[in-house]
């Protein structure tokens, strides 16, 4: 049987990544996918006749410009379409505004407070910098701050310097942005609620916080590192849904000799005196290989994968700490028509449609959203990111009807009672009664449903307790710490074993930072 | 009117601990010092916190009369089923406790404490300085910096995992990492909200946790109580003014003095230090202040959260320090009252037993601007009274609403959140105790290192003014 130089655990982004970076520099490489196709979160399915989605992840924003280029993914299908507004429907009937026009924008915020208005150039230009600042360690490999080896102590020390480098208004703003609450944060920029809800939710995203949590506002960060074609904070579509931007990226592997193995799940990686040495497919198959790369979330990756005794224990129990804590759903329905909003019933010349609609009316009402999970209870009125794909791309939906997408938080994977088909429907119901109260008479609209919860995210894509990112963004499970402390650049303790995917640094969003660095450190050690 | 009084060095406002510790090091270099207090007589209440033994030496305070104590068992929690758990000064003895409620949370007892003991040990290093100031080019900063990152790793690998992993945590994962006892999780989890307005699920809460166990003995886990702030009213050498509020002077960015509220009679001096919050220090000469500066004061959150007040009973009670704080989740629902706006339904109440005295912490209690009234006040008073299984009638409380000082009724000036400790408190890049205001100081609990360690930020700030 062929000897590969390197088998890549997972189809997902990041794992086709690794793959395509590494067939690049001309090795051996399988990728071996236990679904039948590739993308792992990030797929475009059809779920319903003529209907297709993105099923998991729908938005492109933290792709890194440099894989995008290397691996020259336009050539290769990807087309990613922007999605410019977004609208943020108010319990009063009114709502918030940002469009694609930055003046039509500020317009829009003076209508609800003249001082956010003035304040949102400033803030805009703050966190564009702080993403900038912040960029060049998603891109570096983390040091170990235990270590004493001259690699690391160098790094740090041109870490401390970067720090020093950004001056003391700056290095200041980056502390508050590590350490506070979204809402904390945004307190100290704008006094309009609703857009200091909207703002907070994306710091929420694929956390288990509240927008009052500290921690978020770096989660609020995160997300402003989105960057397409070198324009900050743009967030798109790929045309043909998120699985698209899969595809190419296998297509790219593909392209520089890498083959790719659909249905071939992979039971256990096979370890000779700590050495890895092949994996052991589900149907009892061994291929063996020279170098094995797992881009599976730490827990699947250390706690299945191998057995307890090829690890050290103290890594083990390191890797049983590390909180995934699912609490994101999704809902995909099919739709004869588009709904209309009570806040904007001419939908700004369908301009709404075309953006998002952030469900997002008040800083209380996604705080007690966080609440009932807390809890161990879905989120009776959920936040809820809603885009409307087949306005982008047509393609999407038969001519004439919709897909619309709804991002729900919060759903807990660890919900009371577990969940079951009934509460998998009650979490259904809560989603559409709540955008119906926006959007009275939408319920009528829809021809099909797709609920999906933590669990069948767990279920579907593997992803412990449905956690999107592969391992919650906390401050404690960032940078040298994500997964492990001591493990944080992508070796393991089995020799030949490597991590790749979102569970390791910098993680979360379809980024390929992780997979990309991974490939990087692999190549370096000489596979 | 304007006068030079008797000619004062400096006058520094506020009779607390730290105003007075730092007037008397002032006084120690030979300046003469006046100090202007609101209050017309002492507060009886007890002072909360570890006093370094550096402010005991140097003031001379053993021989001032100064107490503290240290109560045995620390702490003791009601349980569900009947009876108590007490826990002890001697980490044997409380693990024996803890074994009758949970054996493996017993075996867990002393690693957790002397886990817990050495990260505090990190702390009590770092408060008794300045904060290191990271923008310094300076030789003999950087040289204290990097000393200090010696030191953290000379304590090992562990220690500096735990640092960076456990700080911006919160208590409920920390806890949840040890312990499986809902008891015993609740009255540490208790520790790591005090004074924030945040949930045991918050993070940060953990770092606010190590906050209040430095300067106590491993394994004990409630700050130490002491009669500090008498023991410094008892010595002499600075010259006391009760029952007057002074405001600063600033004039083109120079402090000359301070002026009395009531009769607006000025005191000239070269140097005021105020022991008061940052907030309602500099607020009022906002117009001195460069734009971003007064911006990021007016920033400074400081939320309070706490109502305290006396229990009267009619005997002595058993214990020495009694917690309701009876799960995390009791903790965290607590805090979701307070989210928005109301008193906790179900409060976190402790009481505190210093001699013959009962204080009561009750905990969340948030600051409203003046939506406080006697409906409110009393129904708080109602549920505590019940929580303690007590009469409403014993018990006085003060709601942050109702305290006349300081802003938003915060006792420690400012929270201690992550992004307001060190460098950042009590604003961003203002931490060495100065003020824009020329001649104008800080030295109260906003300042480094903050509330619950009586006399440190004095002492810092007196160091820093000399």
């Amino acid at each position: 049987m062929k000897r590969y130089d390197a088998i890549v655990i997972g189809g997902g982004h990041n794992g086709l990544v690794t793959a395509a970076y590494l067939a690049r520099a001309k090795r051996s490489v399988l990728v071996l996918e236990r679904r039948p196709r590739v993308g792992g979160a990030a797929v475009t399915e059809e779920i319903f006749p003529g209907f297709k989605f993105s099923m998991f992840s729908y938005v492109v924003s933290l792709l890194r410009p440099e894989i995008i280029r290397d691996l020259d993914l336009p050539r290769h299908g990807l087309h990613i379409l922007p999605l410019e507004s977004t609208v943020t429907p108010m319990e009063n009937g009114d709502y918030l505004a940002a469009w694609g026009d930055h003046d039509e924008t500020r317009r829009e915020l003076y209508r609800h407070s003249p001082r956010d208005a003035e304040a949102y150039d400033e803030y805009g230009r703050l966190m564009h910098f702080m993403a900038q600042a912040v960029k060049p360690i998603l891109g570096m490999v983390p040091p170990d701050p235990t270590s004493f080896a001259p690699g690391d102590l160098a790094a740090l020390l041109k870490l401390g310097r970067h720090f020093r480098g950004l001056g003391a208004e700056r290095l200041h703003a980056l502390v508050k942005l590590m350490t506070m609450s979204s809402a904390d944060f945004l307190d100290e920029w704008f006094e309009t609620d609703v857009l200091k809800a909207t703002k907070s939710a994306s710091g929420i995203i694929g956390t288990f916080l509240g927008p009052r949590s500290p921690g978020t506002a770096y989660v609020l960060l995160h997300h402003y590192m989105g960057e397409l074609d070198g324009v900050f904070r743009a967030w798109g579509f790929a045309k043909g849904g998120t699985g698209a931007v899969s595809e190419a990226i296998a297509s790219a592997a593909r392209g520089f000799g890498a083959e790719i193995r659909c249905n071939a799940g992979v039971s256990k990686v096979a370890v000779r005196n700590g050495h890895a040495t092949g994996v052991v497919l589900e149907n009892g198959d061994e291929i063996p290989a020279r170098t094995v790369v797992s881009s599976l979330d730490p827990r699947r990756t250390f706690l299945q994968l191998l057995e307890p005794d090829h690890l050290p224990s103290e890594f083990v129990s390191d890797i049983r700490r590390f909180k995934f804590r699912g609490s994101s759903g999704k809902v995909n329905l099919a739709l004869d028509a588009l709904p209309t909003f009570t806040c904007m019933p001419d939908a700004a010349g369908g301009r709404l449609h075309r953006g998002a609609v952030s469900i997002s009316p008040s800083l209380d009402y996604v705080e007690r959203a966080y609440d009932d999970a807390k809890y161990g209870e879905f989120s009776r009125r959920p936040y809820m990111d809603i885009v409307f794909p087949s306005m982008i791309d047509p393609g999407m939906a038969p001519p004439g009807k919709h897909v619309m997408s709804i991002f729900v938080q919060y759903a807990p994977y660890s919900l009371n009672g577990g969940w079951t088909d009934a509460q998998r429907e009650a979490f259904g119901d809560a989603v559409v009664n709540t955008v119906e109260s926006f959007a009275p008479g939408f319920k009528s609209l829809i021809l099909h449903r797709q609920v999906i919860t933590p669990l069948d995210i767990e279920r579907i894509t593997g992803l412990s307790e449905g956690n999107i990112f592969a391992g919650e963004l906390a401050l404690h499970q960032l940078f040298f710490l994500r997964p492990a402390p001591g493990w944080a650049k992508f070796a393991t303790p089995v020799r030949g074993f490597y991590q790749c995917g979102s569970g390791t640094h910098p993680g979360g969003g379809i980024m390929g930072a992780s997979g990309r660095l991974a490939a990087m450190r692999i190549l370096k050690d000489g596979t | 009117m304007s006068r030079n009084g008797g000619g004062f060095d400096a006058i520094v406002i506020g009779a607390g601990a730290n105003g007075l510790v730092t007037a008397h090091y002032l006084a120690r270099a030979g300046k003469r010092v006046l100090v202007v207090e609101q209050r017309h007589a002492a507060d009886a209440s007890a002072d909360i916190g570890w006093v370094p033994d550096a402010v005991i030496r140097d003031l001379g305070l053993a021989g001032a009369g100064l107490r503290i104590e240290a109560p045995d068992p620390w702490i003791t929690a009601p349980l569900a089923a009947g009876g108590t758990l007490e826990l002890s000064r001697d980490i044997g003895r409380s693990a024996e406790a803890i074994r009758r409620i949970s054996p493996a949370d017993a075996a867990q007892w002393p690693e957790f404490c002397q886990r817990m003991r050495t990260l505090a040990g990190v702390l009590e290093r770092l408060y008794l300085a300045p904060p290191p100031d990271i923008e310094s080019n300076e030789a003999r900063e950087l040289a204290r910096i990097a000393g200090l990152g010696l030191y953290v790793r000379r304590l090992g690998k562990q220690t500096v995992i735990d640092l960076a992993r456990i700080l911006p945590m919160s208590i409920a994962e920390l806890l949840d990492d040890w312990f499986e006892s809902d008891v015993l999780k609740g009255l540490l989890g208790a520790l790591g909200v005090w004074h924030l307005k945040q949930g045991p699920r918050s993070g940060g809460t953990a770092f606010n946790f190590l906050h209040h166990h430095a300067g106590s003995p491993a394994g004990v886990f409630r700050p130490a109580r002491s009669n500090v702030t008498q023991a410094l009213s008892g010595i002499s050498g600075v010259a006391l003014r009760r029952g007057e509020r002074a405001a600063v002077l600033a004039k083109n960015g120079r402090a000359s003095g301070v002026v009395l509220e009531k009769s607006g009679e000025a005191i000239l001096a070269p140097l005021v230090v105020s022991s008061a919050d940052p907030r309602a220090t500099l607020q009022p000469i906002a117009f001195e202040l460069d734009p971003e500066f007064a911006r990021a004061v007016d920033n400074i959150k400081a939320r309070g959260v706490v109502a305290r007040g006396t229990l009267a009973l009619g005997s002595a009670p058993a214990y020495a320090t009694l917690c309701i704080a009876p799960s995390l989740e009791y903790l965290e629902r607590a805090y979701d009252d307070a989210k928005y706006g109301r008193d906790s339904a179900a409060p976190y109440v402790e009481v505190q037993r210093t001699n013959a005295r009962l204080e009561v912490h009750v905990q969340y209690v948030p600051y409203t601007d003046g939506a406080a009234n006697v409906q409110r006040h009393q129904a708080l008073q109602q549920r505590v009274a019940q929580v303690l299984g007590a009469q409403p009638g014993q018990l006085q409380l003060r709601s942050p609403d109702e305290m006349d000082n300081p802003t938003e009724g915060h006792l420690y000036h400012g929270e201690l959140t992550l992004d307001q400790i060190l460098f950042m408190r009590p604003v961003p890049g203002w931490s060495r105790y100065r003020t824009p205001i020329e001649g104008l100081y800080l030295c109260g609990s906003g300042t480094h290192p903050g509330g619950g360690i009586p006399g440190a930020a004095g002492r810092n700030a007196a160091r820093a003014i000399l």
